[in-house]
């Protein structure tokens, strides 16, 4: 009894040992260890509340894959508001300084590159597949604590989806795995090729950017030339359009198919082509069908929005068949990127710091996702009303006479400022009767008052309608509420310029 | 000098037996007013709204008073299906109706069915608003128990608060540390043996804070009511704006020494629309100058200048002193019910407004119906009804009317969208309330029935024919008696 006792721990001792080895002859087996390096990102937000002040700084560790001699690829998300970037290789303690190349928010990659000499001599080149689609066990792997990780992981569905920086409608994929708190680029390989990157994770469930993203990517910011990114669907908004009873009322005979275009915004890619009530029957050469879909050639049935992704760049012009007016007809698209700063209310102002101005106390600043955000994950039901019903009912309507909302987001109180302390996040329209679309509007304004007073109208609200202020004492109090509340500048303007969104749309007959 | 002393003492006895045996009677006498009230009710469904909700008792307490009747709350008699009044050491729970119901001020009549039956009981009457500072006591029957219960506290605070009852309406309420129960409500505020007020709401988020209604307010009711009917309290209809300051007051042209607020928006049709304009100034009502920070000055206190309108009964005037670009004028404004405002209220004693056509679901947007919905409420839902009449009031619908649901039926189930859908125009024309979508649908002789819905561009069609064939077939699946409550 007593020998096999013995005997039996002896066993489960061995098979023990086995299982190490072969847990790490198996990793010794896998070349990923050298096609990856750990990334970690110091990244810096600012204060959403005080856009002059920027919050603690954060460290964010995740994974950038090597795909050339000299340069790595990563989610653009990693590196927002960077102060500094790091990789380690090997699970060496090494952390050693990277610089970003290019990156595309609204894609949601990058490249990063390291300068020191030989960096990249112990490191392979990865491969990238040509496609995510595959029949392999799929391997996901990362670099975390020094220790190298692996999970194999299973593919799950392909479907279409907004990427989180931009407005981009893309195929993903959903791959299930074993990592936790996983989601921060980790690279996913099949038959020794990269066929993804995790751009996030809820659970188990990671979501991928799959090879042909990847691919056109790195192929699109290396080449040389200017970028011109990815092309998209966003802005559109359409229905689907498996209402019988609505196909017959528009004349379409047959089945229900197509895509019900219910609106179009300026600037989206099909702003020249189509209007509000077309049925999208066709694009590219692909049937849609009355669920959007159309038939992608290893995926099966995405949404139409991935046609203006895969295999096409801005710029392009693609045909379409479109019922119209109880007739078919050919148009064609000229497609274009819809970046998130082509929304009314961008939701994603990537690197960028807020700007804002100072001006009698009254804090002016843009309404973006950010500070929505600034109210947490639950800004749905805590941020004040009238910014919420913004968010979604005029979103992504920007017009050429409006681009952006102005806020008063706070007043910061003063003697000069009394009777407006209660006034917050109310959306400007004029400031001494120039109509304001924009900070440097608002700055501009200012000096030019019409009499001895300053007004700032908002748009109707359930408030007040206008703040009325002091000319003559209006720069004296400025500097002092400035000092009072430590506010090292008064004016922080917008990054470069609004992108150009074309001509107007045509309107309706 | 000793017996002198005895003397003062002995007569100091009897004068406090005397003050003691009558504030005993007096004490009696209130207890013996004080009535438990049972109510068995039942509310509407406003997401299934051909449905009753189950039926559910509550109590609450009231107090009796001239005219053989009981005054409580409006919450506690609510949706009635059933009252009963429980009297002052007797068994027997006797049934009750209301007489008159206040909704906006949360005030209420009931009457016995069986006549006579308080005449043996002793009336209350009622006292002025209590000083801050002053004692007051309530009696009630807090938290279901069948006994009377008295608590004594101070009154420390009057002002306009909202009365949750409606959600939307601000009158006077005096704030006291008196211990205000679930139950209490209805009953008597007590400050030498008069009634002070009506026991009504507490704050959850503070310990031992009490509000009453004062007799003001009760009053404003009573006199209401004094007809049959009960009107409801009339708004100014103007949204005003402080204006504390004085670059604001500069531009409103007002002169030293003047005070007032800032006329921000005239809601159309309101007592105010075309007597007041925006950007006037008013600088007094009733002949009380205003502050800048909207308050007057009453009887030792300040209290918002809205507490002036209020007193006004509907159809009465009120005397406004306002500037007009720099210009005073006297003028007097009759004051009336402003309608669209009932949108805004929680709503009791009525079933909710409906429309099934072809298993869509159609209902007048009000705060029930945000009420229902509040788990996953759409924004454009909040915006059409709270913010578009202030934003678009050129533009706004006299009631908007909204697809709320579904009921799946092969005539419906492909149809994209289907919810929380504002009704912009039906086959065509603009529609303004339930009656004029109703109208539309049934004057159709076209082919199809063509639904366009705000804010997003959707779209929505039913073939005619099919949906006439197949509207009995689905009301009938769903268990639905009826295809509309108008």
């Amino acid at each position: 009894m007593r020998e096999r006792a013995i005997g039996k721990a002896f066993r489960l001792a061995a098979w023990g040992v086995a299982s190490l080895f072969f847990a790490g002859a198996a990793a010794a087996q896998l070349p990923y260890k050298d096609q990856i390096v750990a990334l970690r990102v110091t990244r810096q937000f600012f204060d959403e509340n005080r856009p002059w002040v920027k919050q603690n700084p954060e460290v964010r560790d995740g994974t950038a894959v090597v795909i050339s001699r000299e340069l790595l690829l990563t989610e653009a998300s990693m590196i927002q508001n960077a102060t500094f970037i790091q990789v380690e290789k090997h699970g060496r303690a090494n952390w050693i300084p990277a610089r970003l190349v290019h990156q595309d928010p609204a894609i949601n990659l990058a490249l990063l590159t390291v300068d020191q000499r030989g960096f990249f001599d112990d490191l392979t080149p990865t491969e990238i597949a040509e496609s995510a689609a595959t029949e392999s066990v799929v391997h996901s792997v990362r670099w975390k604590d020094r220790q190298f990780e692996v999970s194999n992981s299973r593919p799950g569905r392909i479907e279409v989806i907004e990427s989180p920086f931009g407005s981009v409608h893309h195929a993903i994929l959903r791959l299930s795995t074993d990592f936790s708190a996983g989601g921060w680029a980790e690279p996913v390989f099949a038959d020794d090729k990269l066929i993804g990157i995790t751009v996030m994770q809820s659970g188990q469930t990671a979501t991928v950017i799959p090879a042909e993203i990847l691919k056109a990517y790195v192929e699109r910011s290396t080449r040389g030339g200017e970028y011109l990114g990815f092309a998209s669907i966003g802005g559109l908004r359409w229905q689907t359009n498996t209402d019988r009873a609505l196909v017959a009322y528009l004349g379409l005979e047959g089945e229900p198919r197509g895509a019900f275009i219910r609106q179009v915004p300026w600037g989206s890619i099909s702003c020249s082509s189509l209007r509000p009530r077309d049925i999208l029957l066709e694009l590219d050469g692909h049937e849609i069908d009355a669920s959007g879909n159309y038939n992608h050639p290893r995926y099966g049935q995405l949404r139409f929005e991935h046609i203006a992704v895969e295999g096409h760049e801005p710029g392009d012009i693609v045909p379409a068949r479109v019922f119209r007016d109880r007739r078919l007809i050919e148009v064609e698209l000229e497609l274009r990127s819809y970046p998130s700063s082509a929304s009314l209310i961008p939701w994603r102002r990537a690197n960028s710091a807020p700007p804002y101005l100072v001006a009698g106390g009254l804090v002016f600043r843009e309404l973006d996702g950010r500070y929505l955000n600034a109210w947490g994950s639950e800004w749905r039901t805590k941020a004040p009303n009238q910014l919420r019903y913004y968010f979604d009912l005029l979103s992504v309507a920007q017009s050429p006479d409006r681009r952006r909302i102005i806020l008063v987001s706070q007043v910061l109180p003063a003697a000069y400022n009394i009777g407006y302390h209660g006034v917050a996040d109310l959306a400007v329209k004029s400031v001494n009767g120039f109509e304001i679309d924009s900070i440097a509007d608002v700055a501009q304004a200012f000096t030019q008052p019409k009499d001895d007073l300053h007004r700032i109208v908002f748009y109707p609200n359930s408030t007040i309608r206008e703040v009325i202020l002091d000319r003559e004492t209006f720069e004296e109090a400025t500097q002092t509420i400035l000092s009072a509340y430590d506010i090292p500048s008064r004016l922080r303007l917008a990054d470069g310029e609004l992108p150009d969104l074309g001509p107007e749309c045509p309107q309706e007959d | 000098m000793k017996r002198g002393i005895q003397s003062c003492l002995w007569f100091a006895a009897v004068v406090a037996l005397i003050a003691c045996a009558d504030s005993e009677n007096r004490q009696q006498s209130i207890e013996r007013s004080v009535v438990r009230i049972v109510n068995h009710s039942q509310r509407g469904d406003w997401y299934s709204p051909w449905l009753s909700r189950a039926p559910s008792y509550s109590g609450g307490s009231g107090f009796v008073i001239e005219g053989g009747l009981v005054m409580t709350n409006a919450h506690v008699v609510s949706d009635a299906r059933m009252i009963l009044i429980h009297l002052d050491d007797d068994p027997t729970p006797h049934e009750a109706r209301v007489k008159a119901i206040g909704h906006d001020c949360d005030l209420a009549l009931v009457e016995p069915v069986e006549v006579g039956l308080l005449d043996d009981f002793p009336a209350m009457t009622f006292g002025g608003l209590p000083e801050l500072g002053s004692s007051v006591e309530t009696y009630g029957y807090p938290v279901g128990g069948q006994r009377i219960s008295s608590t004594s506290g101070i009154v420390s605070r009057i002002e306009n608060a909202t009365y949750a009852h409606s959600g939307a309406d601000s009158h006077l309420t005096v704030q006291t540390d008196a211990a205000i129960n679930p139950g209490n409500s209805g009953g008597p505020v007590i400050q030498d043996g008069r009634v002070a007020g009506v026991a009504f709401q507490a704050m959850t988020e503070m310990e031992n804070v009490g509000y009453f209604i004062p007799s003001e307010v009760i009053e404003h009711f009573l006199v209401d009511v004094a007809d049959g009917t009960y009107d409801g309290y009339p708004d100014l209809g103007t949204q005003v704006v402080n204006l504390e300051n004085p670059a604001a007051r500069r531009d409103s042209k007002m002169q030293s020494g003047q005070s007032g607020v800032r006329v921000e928006f005239v809601y159309p049709e309101s007592s105010a629309d075309g007597q007041i304009e925006e950007r006037d100034v008013l600088l007094a009502v009733d002949g009380y100058p205003i502050a800048n920070d909207g308050t007057i000055a009453l009887d030792g206190l300040r209290l918002s200048y809205e507490l002036l309108l209020d007193r006004r009964q509907a159809g009465e005037s009120v005397p406004l002193e306002i500037l007009r670009d720099g210009e005073r004028h006297h003028i007097s404004v009759p004051m009336k019910v402003y309608p669209p405002f009932t949108a805004y209220r929680r709503l009791y004693d009525q079933l909710p407004r409906y429309y099934v056509y072809a298993g869509l679901v159609f209902v007048p947007l009000n705060t029930e119906v945000i009420v229902s919905r509040s788990e996953d409420l759409p924004e454009h839902l909040l915006y059409e009804l709270y913010f578009r009449p202030i934003e678009e009031p050129l533009d706004t619908r006299q009631e908007s009317v909204v697809l709320l649901r579904r009921l799946d039926h092969a005539v419906n189930g492909s149809m994209s969208w289907y919810r929380d859908l504002v009704v912009d125009r039906v086959n065509g024309r603009p529609i303004e309330s339930l009656e004029e979508l109703i109208e539309t649908i049934e004057n159709n002789q076209d082919s199809s029935h063509v639904f366009e819905f705000a804010y997003y561009g959707r779209l929505g069609v039913l073939d005619r024919e099919a949906a006439e064939k197949a509207n009995e077939e689905i009301l009938e699946i769903y268990g639905i008696a009826e295809d509309r409550n108008l």
